[in-house]
């Protein structure tokens, strides 16, 4: 499990200054932890499309912001990466909440989309890796090695209780 | 007066601490065309660029971030205005060019006239500076882009303006090109 004190300090460090997103259960504990940070501001979005529209907004000001979602978002999203962060090459650092991961009859509404989450990724040609245990900060070196190599989207799968 | 007659008159208000976000199809072609380079220029994306105004504002508080907008841009991205009315960043303008259709793909009509902008920006706390029609008087218009552009607060500015006569071509520089000429510029 990570601490999402940990994760906040470590994007800190790696100059994000601002994040943005919709937020999951899975998040409960790093938004909490947001919200008490100085150094990183969060801007509620009302959809995931507006959130990398702010993202992309703020990277063309020169600076860094995070995105936060469930993988819901990633069937709302799709123009706003087509057409405009992979189309300008704007690189987003993007966690995802990885629900529906199991049969689960209290939650159908995830089952599909979890089913579809690593091909829909694929299908956009993202790059993305699955947080989990004590190398979380080799897999996000990793990825915004990527990120920043190619200019390019990633994302970073998150499971339930990954990031306490 | 149509749509690019307005961003034309935008010129003289334009410095070099004015960023431009300019939405998809005519509106960007027309900032282009009638506007100092470089600037935002959507290529897509339809419905965001306020959101993109509003991080672009947020990541450069000391510049004026200036949103031009059709209002079927507008009305796709309408929930990214309750986040701006919520943050409020001092350094927003929006200008809203409605002339209730679609104009890049045809003509079609957008559902805009049946939408009160002043009663809507009220309702979300934003500031505005009525909704001028230069149909009934064109010679406010300049005095409106003064007003806009000298606030020390998140405002929009909504025009009635007639249907262009045709469209422009396509902008010449690639989306990346875009991107690097106008964070090069910053």
């Amino acid at each position: 499990m990570i601490k999402s004190v940990d994760i906040l300090n470590y994007l800190s460090e790696k100059n994000f200054e601002l994040s943005t997103g919709v937020p999951c259960s899975y998040f409960k504990e790093l938004l909490i932890e947001i919200g008490k940070s100085t150094d990183i501001q969060y801007i509620a979005a009302t959809r995931e499309d507006e959130a990398v529209g702010i993202a992309c907004g703020y990277y063309l000001g020169k600076k860094n912001c995070f995105l936060i979602m469930q993988n819901s978002g990633l069937a709302t999203i799709g123009d706003a990466f087509t057409s405009l962060a992979q189309l300008y090459e704007i690189p987003l650092l993007i966690f995802v909440s990885y629900r529906g991961l199991e049969p689960d009859k209290t939650f159908p509404e995830h089952v599909i989309m979890g089913k579809v989450t690593e091909a829909v990724l694929k299908a956009y040609g993202i790059p993305y890796w699955n947080m989990k245990g004590e190398n979380w900060r080799k897999i996000l070196d990793k990825a915004l090695e990527r990120m920043n190599e190619d200019s390019s989207v990633v994302c970073i799968l998150v499971e339930k209780g990954a990031i306490i | 007066m149509r749509g690019e007659e307005v961003i034309a008159s935008l010129k003289e208000f334009i410095s070099d601490d004015t960023l431009i976000v300019s939405s998809n199809g005519n509106v960007s072609r027309q900032t282009y065309n009638f506007l100092p380079r470089p600037q935002v220029y959507l290529r897509g994306s339809m419905g965001l660029p306020m959101s993109i105004g509003l991080g672009l504002a947020l990541a450069q508080p000391e510049k004026q971030v200036l949103v031009i907008t059709g209002d079927g841009n507008f009305l796709m991205g309408l929930s990214s205005m309750t986040t701006i009315g919520n943050y409020k960043p001092d350094n927003l303008k929006i200008i809203i060019l409605d002339n209730e259709i679609y104009a890049t793909t045809g003509g079609q009509e957008t559902v805009s006239s049946t939408v009160d902008y002043l009663k809507l920006l009220e309702g979300l706390g934003i500031q505005h500076y009525g909704s001028l029609n230069l149909v009934k008087s064109p010679s406010k218009l300049l005095e409106a882009f003064e007003i806009l552009l000298t606030s020390k607060q998140t405002a929009v500015l909504h025009i009635n303006v007639e249907e262009d006569i045709e469209n422009l071509e396509n902008i010449p520089w690639q989306p990346k090109e875009i991107k690097n000429k106008f964070m090069k510029n910053i």
